[in-house]
């Protein structure tokens, strides 16, 4: 098997790459029709498995779980999951022959001997479906010509996805049909249906393809979304302790800051974020956000080069060929971090404080989106994937984050995506130390209104303001978020 | 705001409130409130609702911003802790690292993760971080009946459940200054009992407290009341009768409420040897029962008997219903229906709906959410539906807070909101469980007397009550539940009577 997307031509490289249409609401009005009284047959019962099968089921659809004999005979988690929850369960041999739809929702990395166990089993002219494209991508996996393929990908974590669903909403979600499996053309009106299924289209589907997906997602993930506030939070605090700051106050400064000034990015974007700083502080912000975005856009850049060149891929499946050597002692070296190890202190940090004493944060956050964002969008993705892909998520991770730091963020995302924040955070934190070696107190812990007089120019502020407001992630930001205002918050406290 | 905590010299009061003020937006709530209490004194605190009740708690005990004195003397001649501690009538309990959205996720799912603690791992935390022995909580949890659930997450605990489970804590810990807010509201009879001989001996024990309800059955120990009016305290002999009785007179109501709502099947509900559970843990045994069109039940039970379960299965929200014979609205349940082809025929309170009711949302959207059973408005309303809403709120006296986020509004008022957002679709079926936590006695009588004109037209009822003062006199048949079993079906014969009349009638019977 050898990388897809190296296989083609470049005309057809650009060409997937560019799939990126918002579909309207209208185009959703047959509902579930096209998977009505088909058997969905899921295999894999964990974070996404369980909750887009519950959404599925609850929208009316015929819903089973397939899992592997190991997991049946042990009663593991996943067997649990499914049969408390009513399901009907069955070993490949038993289900996977009358499903009409077969759903892999298990680990990337397992995909290709999923795929390979169950092919064989499956019925002429069925669907297969994943919820990420890396497999077909990536790895290349070759799919028997009679079967389609499509891709629905909710953009949030499986809990969201159940969450929003049951409040009578749902999560932003791509869908794509493999071009080199849609025999009958029908993918597109399944693809549709399932995203229904699952709620997705009343927050917004984007019309995709498995090469766009999968180039986008991985950068996002590995740069602005886990790799940078990883850097970030571990820098922040190794700061604050430097300079003698109580270490449980900026434990907890960084444990619920990133989620506090993400959920302003949220609801309106960079420039929402940066109005939460009083007018000094956004003009330091803003120049030390440009400062570190001309460091880091050459890590930007290979990140996304390795993407697109396959050398990403090829390198992980090497470690995952040694046994993920190089991902456990990255994995051991986060858990020993000093952040990692120093408690949340008991101490009340109001909301406002979060922005006024993490200034830092602020301008990695800003610099990071916009520069995921830049750099997608000069490989050839579209605008509103790189920004799904990048502004989007981050208050999700950020919510990680703030659950159980550092530890919690690698254990909910994809080992893909874990495999890339280490790659990427082992290479920014030495690129960033002389920048950090500027950084005080007043950006980082401290109120950085403190002891200023709160002055400021105002051609500069205009400047400023026009840079930030001007940028094409908020452009695009306002149209897609105008579809998912209703979000709920995922506020902690 | 000048907070002053003393160490006592001899006579000092215990608690001494000068010139308190607070202003809502721009509404005074308070207007140079003056209180003082002595050692030795227990008081209760009523009024209507949105008096200022919670948020005079709240400054008391520190956690709201006010302008004027408050003084705190505690003694140091007791061993309790020196402290003040504030039961909030209102609980919003977080899993493990705080997130409250799981709730909509996990709150009937059965799932591997566990994201909330168990009864026990948060008492023995609490207990920790307050030096308490556990051993202690022991004689409070078999009191009030929790001592089963100490294995249970957090998560599986019913309303009733997390109230007594904040009620116990704050009786384990003891602080001199007690304040509970609405001890009472979702607590069946028998905790209730339990509870007033907790607070009796506790105050024993030279914990002061305050309670704030409108109730009657009061722990004896009780030997002060004040109301607050027009901003200010005013000591009264005993609760006066004002808000315990009123006969507030109902309006016109709308148009689109007095059409009969239109059945698309006889049966509206059927359940078959239903059962539900949690791994060992039954949640509700070989439940039989019938719901035709048009009936109006009263569904009772002690607090954790399953009642809001099965309701549950009834509004769509339960997994497993799919392994259950239950029909709802003439169809099989699993037979291909959505969750939303079934709620679109319901109209649904309760006091966990409320709990997770996105907060954020305003009074107009939270009604209008209504007509398409979501939480918080996801679509722009029509013109026809939009003056179906404004009818409503109209209705309802709530227009002017139209563009009020609901988490600013009172508790009471919020409550309104939803009770409003059950009916906006003169649904088939409305399932009221528990709708009348948080609303002062008139608010209540003024819902009641609604239901009772909306079943004039035929709808259906689902009601759970636990003891507020009165009940809708519309309700006819009764199921009882016990320990997730059917005890009873019977026929209301004597209508009229209160709620604690009908619990008491139906003792009797056992
Ligand atoms: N997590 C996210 O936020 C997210 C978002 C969008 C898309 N996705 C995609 O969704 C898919 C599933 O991810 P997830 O996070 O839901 O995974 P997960 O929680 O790790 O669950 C994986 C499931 O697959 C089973 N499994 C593991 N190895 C297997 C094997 N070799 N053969 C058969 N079954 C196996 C596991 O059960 P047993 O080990 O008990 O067999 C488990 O039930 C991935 O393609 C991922 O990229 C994830
Ligand atoms: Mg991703």
């Amino acid at each position: 098997m050898s990388n897809y997307f190296n296989t083609l031509p470049l005309r057809e490289q650009l060409n997937q790459l560019g799939v990126c249409e918002f579909m309207d609401i209208s185009e959703f009005a047959d509902g579930v029709e096209a998977l009505k009284g088909k058997k969905l047959v899921i295999i894999g019962c964990g974070a996404q498995g369980l909750n887009q099968g519950l959404n599925l089921r609850d929208s009316g659809l015929d819903v089973s779980y397939t899992l592997r004999k190991e997991a049946i005979e042990g009663k593991r988690d996943s067997w649990k999951n499914a049969t408390e929850n009513n399901f009907k369960v069955g070993t490949y041999e038993e289900l996977i022959p009358t499903a009409d739809i077969l759903i892999n929702l298990t680990p990337d990395k397992q995909h290709t001997s999923v795929v390979n166990a169950v092919m064989p089993l499956m019925k002429k002219d069925a669907t297969l479906s994943y919820s990420h494209g890396f497999n077909i991508v990536e790895e290349g996996m070759q799919i028997r010509k009679d079967i389609t393929v499509i891709m629905v990908a909710p953009k949030c974590p499986g809990s969201e996805v159940r969450a929003e669903y049951v409040r009578g909403f749902g999560v932003p979600t791509l869908i794509a049909v493999h071009p080199e499996n849609d025999p009958q053309g029908k993918g597109l009106a399944q693809a549709k249906a399932y995203a229904v299924g699952t709620g997705g289209h009343k927050a917004g589907v984007l019309l995709s393809s498995f090469v766009a997906e999968v180039k986008s997602d991985l950068m996002g993930e590995q740069t602005i979304l886990c790799g940078l506030l990883q850097t970030g939070s571990i820098l922040s605090f190794d700061k604050m302790i430097e300079k003698g700051i109580d270490a449980g106050y900026a434990s907890k400064l960084v444990q619920y800051g990133v989620e506090v000034t993400t959920e302003a990015l949220k609801q309106g974007g960079i420039t929402a974020m940066m109005d939460r700083l009083s007018n000094p502080a956004k003009i330091k912000a803003f120049e030390i956000s440009e400062e570190m975005k001309d460091i880091m856009r050459p890590l930007f850049q290979k990140h996304q080069d390795d993407i697109m060149s396959g050398e990403f891929s090829k390198t992980m499946m090497e470690d995952w060929a040694n046994g993920d050597k190089n991902l456990l002692k990255w994995r051991a070296e986060t858990g020993e971090t000093a952040f990692e190890k120093t408690p949340a202190g008991d101490v009340k940090i109001s909301e406002q404080e979060y922005f006024d004493n993490y200034t830092l944060m602020v301008a990695f956050i800003r610099a990071g989106v916009e520069l995921a964002f830049e750099t997608m969008v000069q490989a050839g993705i579209k605008p509103e994937s790189a920004y799904y892909e990048s502004l989007h998520e981050a208050p999700l991770i950020a919510n990680t984050i703030a659950r159980k730091k550092l530890f919690e963020m690698n254990r909910v995302i994809s080992d893909t995506a874990e495999y890339g924040c280490y790659l990427f955070d082992q290479a920014c934190k030495p690129l960033l130390a002389d920048f950090m070696k500027k950084v005080d107190t007043d950006l980082v812990g401290k109120n950085f209104n403190e002891g200023k007089d709160g002055g400021v120019d105002n051609r500069k502020l205009i400047e400023v303001n026009e840079a930030i407001r001007t940028h094409q992630v908020e452009k695009v930001g306002a149209v897609l978020r105008q579809a998912m205002t209703a979000m709920k918050a995922i506020k902690t406290n | 705001m000048e907070r002053v905590r003393v160490r006592p010299k001899m006579q000092r009061p215990k608690v001494h409130i000068e010139n308190l003020n607070f202003k809502y937006q721009s509404n005074s709530v308070f207007d140079d409130l003056s209180w003082t209490i002595q050692k030795g004194e227990q008081w209760v605190l009523s009024g209507i609702s949105g008096s200022g009740k919670t948020t005079l708690a709240k400054a008391i005990t520190g956690l709201a911003d006010y302008a004027g004195k408050i003084e705190i003397n505690f003694d140091n001649e007791i061993q309790l802790p020196a402290k003040v501690s504030l039961v909030e009538s209102w609980y919003q309990f977080k899993n493990v690292e705080g997130v409250a959205n799981f709730y909509y996720q996990q709150r009937y799912t059965s799932q591997q993760a566990k994201e909330t603690l168990t009864v026990k791992a948060e008492l023995a935390h609490y207990g920790k971080e307050n030096h308490l022995a556990f051993a202690d909580v022991e004689p409070i949890l078999n009191a009030l009946g929790f001592a089963g659930l100490k294995n249970s997450q957090l998560i599986e605990l019913s309303s009733g459940e997390h109230k007594k489970l904040q009620l116990v804590k704050a009786l384990w810990l003891k602080p001199q200054l007690l304040i509970i807010d609405q001890p009472y509201t979702g607590l069946d009879v028998k905790s209730r009992e339990s509870l007033n001989a907790l607070l009796n001996d506790v105050c024993a024990e030279g914990v002061s407290l305050i309670i704030i309800s409108n109730d009657e059955e009061l722990p004896i120990c009780i030997n002060r009341f004040a109301k607050i009016t027009g901003g200010k305290l005013e000591e009264i002999s005993a609760l006066e009768k004002a808000f315990t009785n009123s006969n507030y007179e109902l309006g016109e109501i709308p148009e689109f409420l007095k059409q009969a709502p239109i059945y698309s099947s006889g049966l509206i509900a059927k359940m078959v040897d239903v059962n539900i559970s949690y791994g060992e843990k039954e949640v509700l045994k070989n439940i039989n029962w019938e719901v035709r069109a048009g009936e109006r039940w009263l569904l009772q039970g002690p607090n954790g008997s399953g009642k809001s379960t099965l309701l549950s299965l009834i509004n769509g929200d339960h997994p497993q219903s799919y392994a259950n014979e239950l029909y709802l609205f003439g169809n099989k349940r699993g037979s291909g229906e959505s969750i939303w082809d079934i709620k679109q025929h319901i109209g649904l309170i309760s006091p966990e709906f409320h709990w997770y009711f996105d907060a954020n949302s305003t009074v107009l959207e939270s009604v209008a959410s209504g007509l398409y059973d979501s939480v918080g408005l996801f679509k722009t309303l029509p013109y026809s539906k939009k003056a179906q809403v404004d009818e409503l709120i109209n209705f309802f006296g709530l227009t002017e807070n139209n563009n009020d986020l609901l988490n600013t509004l009172p508790l009471g008022k919020q409550r309104l909101v939803l009770l409003a957002r059950t009916i906006i679709k003169n649904p088939e079926l409305l399932v009221l469980d528990e709708p009348c936590q948080g609303l002062d006695n008139q608010q209540t009588a003024y819902f009641n007397q609604l239901i009772d004109k909306v079943c004039s037209n035929g709808m259906t009822v689902i009601y759970v009550g636990h003891f507020e003062s009165q009940l809708p006199s519309c309700l006819e048949k009764r199921m009882v539940l016990e320990n997730g079993e059917v005890k009873e079906i019977s026929e209301i014969k004597n209508k009229n009577l209160t709620l604690k009349e009908t619990i008491k009638d139906f003792e009797l019977t056992i």
